[in-house]
Order: C-alpha cells, then structure tokens, then sequence
C-alpha cells in the first residue's frame, strides 16, 4: 500500500481533543484516512484485524483512556510480531517523568506532550504528522510475517 | 613480711617488758632508747607501728610525732604514745599532733599488746597491702594540663598518686585502689566533683575517705555547696599550689583523727572509760580498780577537762563525779548528753551522797547510772560492766539496725531507678510508635500529593485545551460572524486558559520541589547562572541586558533544584528591567567566611519592601497583571528549594531602585555539629 492510503490510528477519548488533532491534521495537508478508536480495547481489536499491509503508519495514542489505558495498548502491540515495529507516538497532557520512562521502557517511538495554547498543539501536530508520514521511512512488511 | 614494732622508751625495763610482751603475740620488735635511735631505724624500712615514749633524753616524743606526720612518706604510720604525763593536756596535746592512743604509765602490757594488735589490724584493713610506703592520693580531673601538675606536685612530696580523667573513672579507681584521700575539680563533664563526692560517701567502703573538692570559682557559696556534698575541705585552683599540698596533708592526718575518735568501732577491743573527780587519791584508786579490769582509764580532775577531752577522743564510758569545782557534775552531765555524739555513751554517776533525790536529780539529768562512792569498788566496776554490756548490745543491734536499712535504702533505690527506667523506656517507646505513625502519614500524604498532582497535570490541561482551541478556531476560521467585540472576547477566553495552564505549571513545579529527594553535590553557581542567562537572551534577542556574574560561586546543593532557583530569581530580573534603558543584572556572593549568602541583583522596577512579607507567598504579586506578568508562584518555589537546602532567603528593594535577592543554601557553620 503506498504511504499515502495508509492509515493514521488515533486513540483518544475526549471528543474535544479529537476534534483538534483532526483539525490539525487536515490543516497540515495530510490526507491520510484516520481511523479513531475511543478506547484501549476499540485500538487493539482494530489492529489486530488489520493487514500486515494495512498496518497504520502511525499511531497518536493517547495515555488517559477508558477500560485498558495507552500503556497495556502499548504493551500489548508490542507484544504481537504483527505489531511490534509499528510506529507509535504517545500524545498526551502528561509530562510526569514516571510516564516518560515507563513509555519508553515499553517501546514508544515517540513522546510528544500536548501543547495546552492551540497555535503550539497545531504546530506540534503537523510536525509530528511530516515526521512520520512523509520524512521517516518505516520498516519493511512482507506479506507473511513471522515472530 | 613480719610486722615489725619499733619501740622507743628511754626504761630497759620497758624496753624489755614490750619487747617480750609483742613477742608472745607474735609481732618482731626493734628497740630504741632515744629519738636519735628512733629516727635512724625510721630511716631505712618502716615499721609497721611505733610505741614511743613522750620524755626522752635527748628530746620530745611528741615533737617526733609531730616530724613523722608532716612527711608523708610516714604519716600513715600508727602510734601509740606511751607517757607517764597523764595529765587532761598532755594527752590533748598529744592526740592533737596525730597520735593514734595515748597511754598512760603505768600501763598495763596486756591492754597495750591489745591495742597494738587493734591498730595493726585496722591498718591492714584498709587495704595497705603494699609495704607501709607512702599514703595515695587519687587525682580526678578532666584538664590534662591541671591533672598532670597537682600529680607531679603530690609525687614530689612523697605521695603515690592515682590519676583519673572523669569523674567515672575516678569512682572506679577509688573503689578498686582505696586511696588515702582523694582531690576531685569541681567541674567536669560527666560527673562533677561534688556528685564523686556523694558517691564516695554513699559507699560504705569509702564513706570515710577524706575528700578535697578543687574549684575554680570564689566565695562562700562554694564553701557551702563543698561542704554540702560531703567535701572534707576544699581549695581553689588559683591557689598557691604548696596551698593545695598543705590542705592535702591536713586531710590526711584529721582522717586518722576522725578514725581514733571512732575507735570503738571494734566491738571487742579494750574499752576506754574517762573517770572524772577532783579527787586525785580517788581517781587514782578507781583507775587502778579498773585497770586491773583490763580497761584503759583516762583520768580528768574537772569537767571542764573532761569535755575538753571528749572532744579529741571517744569512750566507751563515762564515770562521772557529782560535786566537781568549777562545771558542777549535773551540768557536765547535761553538757554530755546533749552532744550527739556522746548521748549513747554510758555515763554513770558518783557521788557520796546517799539521798534518793540525789540520784533522782542524776537520771534527770541524763545518767544512764547512779552509784554511791565507798571503798570498795565492786559496785562501780559491776555497774561499768553493765553498761558496757548493754551499750555493747545496743551498738550490735544499731549496727545490724543500719545495715538492713541501708539494705533496704539501696533496694529501694534500686527499684525506684529501676521503675524511673522503666517509665523512660516505656515513653521512648511511644514516642517511637508515634513517630512511626507520623512517618507513615507523612508518606501516606505524599503518595496522595502525587496521585494528585498527576491527576491536576493530565486532566487540569485538556479542558483548558479545549477553550483555547475552539476560541483560536473561531478566531481563525470563523472571522465572518464575528464582530469585533466578539473577537475580543475570544481572545480574553483564550488568554484566561492560557493563564490558567500556566498557573498549573507553577503549581506542579511547586509541589514537585517539595517531594523530590535532594542531591546534594558540588555545583558551581557562576556556570548554571551562565547557563540561565543565555536562555533568557535566545528567548529575547532584542534585549541589551549588563549581565555580570562574579566567578567561582560554589556550593554543595541539589544542582537541578538550584537551577530552577536561579531560573525564577534571574528570570524576574529579566522582566523586572525590562522598561529600563540600560539593564543591568548581577550575580555573586557576599564577602566573608563561612556559609555563603549569594545574591541576585537588578536595577529594575523594584517593589515596596512594606509588602515584603507576602513576597514568597504563593499567588502574591507585588504588580498589577497589566505592568508585570507573572503567576506569583515562582518565589514560593525559590524559596522552597532554599529552604530545603537549609537556607535563608530574604530580599532588599525600593519602589524603582531595583532589588536583590539574598539567598544560603546550607545552614550555618555555627549548627553543623548539630545536624
């Protein structure tokens, strides 16, 4: 698939934030199709069904969520072969140290603290978007994976 | 090593009749017939005891007495003086230049061989081993200096001295060596000298050792508290130091007095009774009568004499004549029985007169007795007898009397330091539960703090997200509707959430200064501050700002900590100089020792020192949003941080003079012993 029809997943629960982080996406000219998963367990079952070729190209996971929080969302993908290269960016208000390290210790790519001012949210969210649509090369996927 | 007894008299007979009296009880005796012979024996190995003569050819016995108890090297030497001057006075006099027992000639060589062998023993009993050398002295005084002095000093005169450090170690060497006397310095930092002084006289076996209590200070309080603790006498330090050798050697012959005056202390030895009657042909009768009872007789005409006596020796009973010339015989009486230490005596009354209010009149006036005198002296020895016989008993029964009340005393005390122990012990263990119940809360808090302060991060801001967003989105995108005022109030809506997430950071930074452990290393002050500074200026190029930073500002602290200090201090003095033409920032420390006091200076817009006090309180701003913003949590964090470190943070300023800060970040030098 190429990388422009690939899918964005984003995992957030508050409506107002998604609303933004949707907004800023369009804005900053990505035309991906983006897929919004309300919860911990919504994320995992839609990448667990997902091809290895339709894979998205990154995951905006937020930490706050309902029934299974972005941490075991985290654990969880990195623990399936299907999904342990994925991209993932933690995107969140926290910026406690303790989440940082626990993040980075469960393999995140990425941990990028949400901006509160709308400007510094947009900007944040169009770079991340540039990043990792269009400058990073992601791995390669063959058709059949193994472990 | 045979005891040996050096016997100085100028008689061969006498010479001759102690000399196989002492050797029958199995003592060595050497014999002399002058003083000069006496002395040259004295000279090489001391004897164990000297009987010596008073009237000699070739001088006094008593002035030799007088020589032997002035060097130590033979004041603890006992002696008997042997004299055929029985008068009140002589014996007096005698006993006053340190005489053990004063005998009178005729003597009886049975008494005498007995109360040699009373005074060997009691001097064995006190612990002199070693070969009759010289008396000891402990020394307990914590100066080295003042401690090694007095030593060598009393070594130079001939004493073997003991030293000790505290007050302690005294104690313990006191009761391990038995010194002759011991000279304590009144203050000490464990126990001072009056406290040794008590414990000395609470032990029964050093209770009679003469103490000396050195003071620094002057005056008669000190007198009083020495003399309260039990101090035999004392001496300042600041004396003469032949001052503090005479006072020791004055102890030391008055605690041979104070223990012939107890002689009795032997329940079994040969009694001594003070007869007292004007009449010298009966006087003499009645000692011999008695004499040849085996008892000592101290013969005085007077009561006067009597008391006069009394006063330098104890004994065992007292017969006592009714008509005497001068003090009347009841009068004597009364004055006897009203000191303390004689009332127990017996005292036996003896008179010519057969009248029973006569002997009515005696008992009233406190005789334990009264006899009639006649020729025949049956009655009065059977009477004597008697009373030593009961006094005998009644001294058996005080003595096992005080034993077991001292017995019951020291378990009592035991058990009440026993208890007080307990008692601490049980407090120190609450006091340790609730500490350990405070701990516990405390981290019980912090872990809420934290869940608490995590939560005001992630969900505080997202709403405020929301607000600033959707306000900028209608700003941006929906200008159309819009009129100007309504622009306007988007923009305040959007500027309050901003404000507010701002005022969530200070607050997080805050709490968060308070939770984290400190790490305390070296950190140099000037670098960090460089550091600052040139953040400061990449966020605003535009600005011309003096920045001088002395150099070399070391402290050990937590250097993340003192970072976001030196980020608030440097970063008002950034805002606060803004509207100035020329700017100028300084960071140093002030001149001196000791802890440092660094500083943050600026000539900027200053603030009212009336207001200082609220300066660190969180939330308080010292200028209107619209001049200066800020969130007014910045100082309480400083301040914080400081404190943490065990500092002081204060500050100096006027209305557009500028202001410093002044800050430590340790406690100082003065207290670091106590942390």
């Amino acid at each position: 698939m190429a990388r422009a029809d690939r899918p964005i997943l984003l995992v957030e629960d508050n409506p107002d934030d998604e609303e933004l982080t949707l907004m800023s996406l369009r804005d900053a000219g990505i035309k991906n199709p983006i897929h919004v998963a309300r919860d911990g367990v919504d994320a995992l079952a839609w990448l667990e069904a997902r091809e290895p070729a339709a894979l998205p190209a990154v995951v905006l996971l937020d930490l706050g969520l309902p029934r299974l929080d972005g941490f075991e969302v985290l654990a969880r993908l990195r623990a399936r072969a299907e999904t342990r290269e994925v991209a993932v960016v933690v995107l969140t208000s926290s910026d406690v140290a303790a989440d940082i390290a626990r993040s980075y210790r469960l393999g995140v790519n990425s941990y990028v603290r949400k901006p509160v001012e709308f400007g510094e949210f947009a900007e944040a969210v169009r770079r991340l978007g540039l990043y990792w649509l269009v400058l990073n090369e992601p791995p390669q996927t063959t058709e059949v994976s193994h472990g | 090593m045979a005891e040996r007894i050096l016997v100085v008299d100028d008689s061969l007979t006498v010479r001759m009749d102690l000399g196989e009296a002492f050797d029958a009880a199995g003592h060595a005796t050497e014999l002399c017939a002058s003083l000069a012979e006496a002395r040259h024996a004295l000279a090489g190995r001391l004897p164990a005891l000297v009987v010596l003569d008073v009237v000699l050819p070739d001088g006094d016995g008593v002035e030799l007495l007088g020589a032997l108890r002035a060097d130590p090297r033979t004041a603890a030497v006992p002696v008997i003086l042997l004299s055929s001057e029985s008068e009140v006075h002589d014996r007096i006099r005698g006993l006053e230049r340190g005489a053990d027992a004063y005998i009178a000639k005729p003597y009886d060589a049975a008494y005498l061989t007995s109360r040699v062998t009373e005074l060997l023993r009691k001097e064995r009993d006190r612990g002199h081993d070693r070969a009759m050398d010289r008396a000891s002295v402990l020394v307990i005084d914590d100066s080295p200096t003042y401690r090694n002095a007095l030593c060598a000093m009393l070594s130079d005169a001939g004493y073997a001295v003991l030293s000790a450090a505290s007050g302690e170690e005294g104690l313990r060497r006191a009761v391990d060596e038995r010194p002759d006397a011991v000279v304590v310095d009144g203050v000490m930092p464990d126990l001072d000298g009056p406290d040794v002084i008590r414990r000395i006289r609470l032990d029964p076996g050093l209770a009679s050792t003469p103490c000396l209590l050195l003071t620094a200070s002057e005056g008669a309080v000190v007198e009083v508290e020495a003399l309260d603790a039990g101090a035999d006498a004392y001496a300042r330090k600041t004396d003469e130091p032949s001052i503090v050798l005479a006072r020791v050697a004055a102890l030391m012959r008055s605690s041979r007095e104070s223990m012939r005056r107890g002689s009795s202390a032997s329940l079994l030895g040969p009694k001594r009774i003070l007869a007292v009657d004007d009449s010298p042909t009966f006087l003499d009768a009645l000692a011999t009568a008695l004499g040849d009872d085996g008892y000592e007789v101290v013969k005085a005409r007077s009561g006067e004499e009597a008391l006069a006596l009394l006063a330098h020796q104890s004994v065992d009973c007292i017969l006592l004549d009714r008509v005497l010339p001068g003090l009347s015989g009841l009068a004597t009486c009364q004055r006897m029985k009203d000191v303390a230490e004689l009332r127990r005596v017996p005292l036996v009354m003896l008179t010519s007169l057969e009248e029973p209010e006569a002997m009515i009149e005696s008992i009233n006036a406190g005789a334990d007795d009264h006899v009639v005198k006649s020729g025949d002296f049956g009655i009065v020895r059977a009477r004597v007898r008697a009373q030593l016989r009961r006094k005998q008993f009644e001294d058996e029964h005080f003595r096992v009397r005080d034993a077991l009340t001292r017995k019951e005393a020291e378990a009592a005390a035991a058990r009440a330091a026993a208890e007080a122990r307990q008692v601490l012990l049980d407090e120190l263990a609450q006091k340790n539960a609730a500490l350990a119940r405070h701990s516990a809360e405390l981290e019980r808090l912090n872990a809420e703090l934290e869940t608490f302060a995590y939560s005001v991060s992630h969900d505080l801001r997202q709403p405020l997200r929301g607000m600033d967003g959707f306000s900028k989105v209608l700003l941006e995108r929906h200008q159309d509707g819009l009129d100007a005022q309504a622009r306007h109030y988007l923009g305040r809506i959007s500027a309050g959430a901003q404000r507010m997430s701002q005022l969530i950071d200070g607050l997080l930074a805050l709490s968060r200064v308070s939770r984290q452990p400190l790490a305390r290393r070296p950190v140099k002050l000037d670098e960090l501050a460089r550091k600052v500074v040139a953040r400061l200026m990449d966020g605003d190029p535009a600005r011309a700002v003096d920045v001088v930073i002395a150099p070399d500002l070391r402290a050990q602290a937590d250097p993340a900590l003192v970072e976001s200090v030196l980020e608030n201090l440097l970063g008002n003095a950034w805002k606060f100089t803004a509207r100035r033409a020329r700017a100028s920032i300084e960071v140093g420390a002030e001149p001196g020792s000791g802890t440092p006091t660094f500083f943050v200076r600026d000539n900027g817009a200053g603030f009212d020192m009336a207001y200082a006090k609220k300066l660190f309180g969180p939330f308080q701003r010292m200028h209107a949003a619209a001049d200066f913003e800020g969130t007014g949590i910045g100082l309480a964090t400083v301040q914080r941080v400081v404190h943490r470190h065990g500092g002081r943070i204060w500050a100096d300023s006027a209305p557009d003079r500028g202001a410093t800060f002044y800050f430590t970040l340790d406690v100082p030098e003065a207290e670091h012993g106590a942390r």
